[in-house]
């Protein structure tokens, strides 16, 4: 049987609440259970109020919880801020310290009996983290103590836990390690015989899954094409998939570079590329702004260039930590001009991994740039997930060598006169690489001839447009057609149709739809359509997947932009759109209920 | 042996006569041959402006980018394959104006690449506007009342933020300046010649013959180039005088011995190994 339980873990910024929700995840981990973790944080370093949500089950999840069921305040802000929303049955785990006792650093903000007026659940367990993190031998234990706490509550045996303290501070010594063991312990026993009414059947189990972000998921696709340059330049939530590729530094052959804007970051990629080796950008909206120009000279030049934009709510800075999907139009036309690219919006960890190897072989394929659609909450998600590293044992490159140089009759292909841009009828030109041989790689910004040299003749303007466009058509027969799964048989079908990281809680709504008393009152249907190789859109062959259905946009962005987009491309007009634009994830029971509204 | 003229080709030059920028690409052209690379063995990296347009008129591996990113896209080549001879022509509006962030962090950087910048003090491109190093005051057509910000200085700031190698030259003194190139060219780590080169068209004011009556050669009067002091303190002349030659060089690190994994081999040589991969996973 299916047990869900969703732990939420408030309090400010600096007192650890990842850390307390990373700890959760990994024993959860090690009891084969399957967890999907997000972490909710303000633009700063220290104060404020985050939380980590964390939603285990004995079964695979694609979705984040919402409602907890047992809540963790550690301070009294989270507990204002939840009271009203809680379950009955939801169990609370109180920060609560005795403010006259002389024996703990008092925390000011912990909470105390006047914060649980009006809370909708009255199972409240009390602790002092302060205190037993103390009593146990240090204040910076306070963590481990409210862990110990909810594990008491899961029920998950006391050596479980203990196993991955010792795993998790080995390199840190006996002492660290005792110091821990103490503190969980402290926090064990403070939840007395209190347990949660669900429980999982905890035993040590081995499996073949991965807990996994996103980010990590994309920087590891990136060493699985053989990416070997990643220039960047900071920017939430982008840089941590910069950050999954520099453990293996020392390990691969990569060189991981942090440039002094997002211009220099995309040129440097360029120019890497140029050269010979694959290189990868990772950036959000803002970044991907100043990329824009950098977009155009790869499309232009014909060098092959693959950039991850990990999108935020915006204009300007917008909400720096939060996510959306609000970059779709503009990834697809950003740059003056018109030019053929890719855009790939994986919807999990593992389409992640394959999305990036595949942008890879595209971009270098066809010699276009190649992005990589994320968000905060596809970046910075922790799922588990089947190990999905699949690593080939050797890339395609698609560049021309001295040896097919020499072999080839072509005379294009000689040295004396090689041409770059020789017009050909896939429109791909043998690229071959800088100072490799005898020929002479030239390649410009300006319009060029088929050698590279600039030409503003009009004829072959018109030529080289031509060329580049030409190679559409197979570009768009790369593109894998939206999952679209529905009843076959039933009518009244409405369809809940979205892109990249919505799939999840799309796919979780759908199945709670199935069974929903009120769209069965009114012999509703539903079904969805998940796109994730999304341009260039094959429209020929999407038309007639998505003609006379009813489309129901799930979008985190405001002016419905993949409703648009499928507008402008086959001409089929979607019936409604929800559209969520907070900065926060979808759930599943958001896009439920507002499907119903939607539709009655 | 290389000859200059190995490095001609055929392609229409769109230079007005009496650029100075001629006898820049014949200084280029002579070092390459003394130093014996032919033109398949060096890339060209540029930015936009007459200046950026100059391996456009001769043969080589060239990458024309945008403006300003020049010394990015160079950095990336570098860093891809630091055997690559390369050779990045820019210009006044192209590398301070536009590029100024990536002329910082290329001298920080040190990369390994040799940077002529064709500076004559306009916009000849777009036809005369005022450059970054245009003396404060001067008019032009878009600045009718005078250039109203004060010249960048490229020499001073190179050797303020650390430049190992810091040279000027004049086009208008081919021996001295295919000398420059050439140390430039022999340099490990970042070098940069700043080039003094008349506009013919829309520089009416720093003529040829107006450098001619203030250059002076600073080798000609012993100046040791390991002498930052003193280097720093000729940057800084300008006007009645003006200093050219090899202001300040030093033994430096270049970025590619700074990266480990770069040490031993170049970044495109390592062979890719699907199950090594996997297994580090």
């Amino acid at each position: 049987m299916r047990t869900n339980i969703t732990v939420k873990i408030g309090g400010e910024a600096g007192q650890g609440i990842q850390t307390i929700g990373s700890l959760l995840a990994e024993v959860c981990h090690s009891a084969g259970l399957f967890t999907f973790s997000i972490d909710d944080f303000e633009s700063r370093i220290r104060g404020g109020h985050s939380f980590n949500l964390l939603r285990i089950s004995n079964e695979q999840l694609i979705a984040p919880g919402h409602i907890p069921d047992i809540l963790v305040a550690i301070d009294q802000r989270t507990m204002n801020l939840n009271k009203a929303t809680l379950l009955p049955d939801s169990l609370v785990i109180l920060n609560a310290e005795n403010k006259s006792d002389s024996n703990a650093d008092i925390d000011e903000n912990s909470c105390s009996e006047a914060d649980l007026e009006g809370c909708k659940s009255d199972n409240v367990l009390r602790i002092s983290l302060n205190r037993l993190a103390k009593e146990a031998g240090g204040l910076i234990t306070a963590n481990t103590v409210a862990a110990g706490c909810i594990f008491a509550v899961l029920g998950t045996p006391f050596d479980m836990l203990k196993e991955l303290l010792v795993k998790k501070f080995k390199a840190k010594g006996e002492s660290v390690i005792n110091l821990n063991i103490t503190a969980a312990q402290k926090g064990y026993e403070a939840a007395g015989t209190v347990r949660y009414h669900k429980q999982f059947d905890w035993k040590p189990t081995k499996t073949d899954r991965i807990v996994i972000s996103g980010a990590k998921a994309a920087g590891l696709g990136a060493l699985a094409s053989d990416c070997r340059f990643f220039p960047f330049y900071p920017m939430s939530p982008a840089t941590g998939v910069i950050a999954s590729v520099v453990p293996y530094s020392g390990k691969l052959p990569i060189v991981v570079e942090q440039a002094e804007d997002e211009i220099a970051a995309v040129n440097m990629a360029i120019g890497a590329s140029f050269a010979g080796v694959r290189s990868m950008t990772s950036t959000s909206g803002g970044g991907f702004c100043l990329m824009t120009e950098g977009l155009g000279i790869a499309a232009m030049t014909e060098t092959p260039l693959v950039i991850v934009d990990s999108q935020r709510p915006g204009p300007a800075t917008g909400l720096p930590t939060r996510t959306a999907q609000p970059d779709l139009l503009f990834v697809i036309n950003a740059s003056q001009d018109d030019f053929p690219r890719f855009v790939l919006a994986p919807g999990t960890p593992s389409e992640t991994f394959e999305s990036v190897k595949k942008a890879f072989y595209l971009s270098e394929k066809y010699q276009v740039p190649a992005i990589i659609m994320l968000d905060q909450f596809l970046a910075t998600s922790q799922v588990t997930q089947q190990n999905f590293f699949k690593v080939d044992k050797d890339v395609e490159r698609f560049i021309l060598n001295e040896d097919n140089l020499k072999a080839s009759d072509s005379l294009s292909q000689s040295p004396d006169t090689y041409k770059r841009y020789s017009i050909t009828d896939s429109g791909i030109s043998p690229r071959a690489l800088p100072c490799m041989g005898n020929i002479m790689v030239r390649v410009t910004g300006n319009e060029h001839n088929e050698k590279g040299e600039i030409s503003e003749d009009a004829k072959n303007k018109v030529n080289m447009s031509n060329k580049r466009n030409s190679k559409l058509a197979a570009m768009k027969k790369e593109m894998e057609l939206p999952e679209i799964i529905y009843p076959k048989e039933a009518d009244n079908q409405f369809f809940l149709t979205g892109w990249g990281s919505s799939k999840g809680p799309i796919i979780e709504a759908y199945e709670i739809l199935k069974l929903d008393e009120r769209a069965k009152e009114r012999g509703i249907n539903f079904g969805y359509i998940i796109f994730k190789d999304i341009w260039p859109m094959d429209a020929e062959s999407l038309k007639p997947l998505i003609a006379n259905k009813k489309l129901i946009m799930v979008e985190q962005n405001s002016n419905c932009q993949m409703g648009k987009l499928i507008t402008q491309e086959t001409g089929i007009i979607y019936h409604a759109s929800i559209l969520k634009i907070d900065g926060r994830p979808f759930y599943a029971q958001y896009i439920v209920d507002k499907a119903l509204e939607t539709i009655s | 042996m290389v000859e200059p003229k190995d490095y001609d080709n055929d392609f229409e030059n769109k230079w007005c006569p009496g650029c100075g920028n001629f006898l820049i690409q014949k200084a280029m052209k002579q070092t390459f041959a003394e130093l014996n690379i032919p033109p398949e063995k060096i890339l060209f990296v540029s930015g936009i402006g007459q200046g950026g347009k100059t391996p456009h008129f001769m043969k080589g591996n060239l990458f024309h980018c945008l403006h300003g990113r020049a010394l990015a896209v160079a950095t990336g080549a570098k860093i891809a394959n630091h055997d690559l001879n390369i050779v990045v022509n820019s210009g006044d509006g192209d590398c301070y104006g536009e590029g100024g962030n990536h002329f910082l962090a290329a001298i920080r950087r040190n990369i390994d690449i040799t940077l002529l910048v064709h500076n004559n003090q306009v916009y000849g491109l777009t036809k005369g506007q005022a450059s970054p190093t245009s003396a404060l005051g001067m008019v032009t057509k878009l600045q009718k009342h005078g250039v109203t910000s004060s010249p960048f200085n490229p020499l001073a700031t190179a050797l303020g933020s650390g430049a190992g190698f810091a040279a000027r030259g004049f086009s208008g003194e081919p021996e001295q300046l295919k000398e420059l190139i050439k140390q430039a060219m022999n340099y490990r780590g970042f070098a940069l010649v700043d080039i003094l080169q008349p506009c013919v068209s829309f520089n009416k004011i720093n003529t040829h013959q107006w450098y001619k009556d203030r250059v002076y050669d600073i080798q000609s009067i012993g100046h040791d180039p390991s002498d930052l002091a003193k280097a720093i303190m000729l940057s800084l002349e300008w006007g009645e005088r003006i200093p050219t030659g090899l202001f300040y060089q030093k033994e430096s690190t270049p970025f590619h011995s700074r990266i480990g994994v770069l040490q031993d081999r170049t970044l495109i040589s390592y062979p890719f190994d699907g199950e090594k991969t996997a297994a580090v996973f």
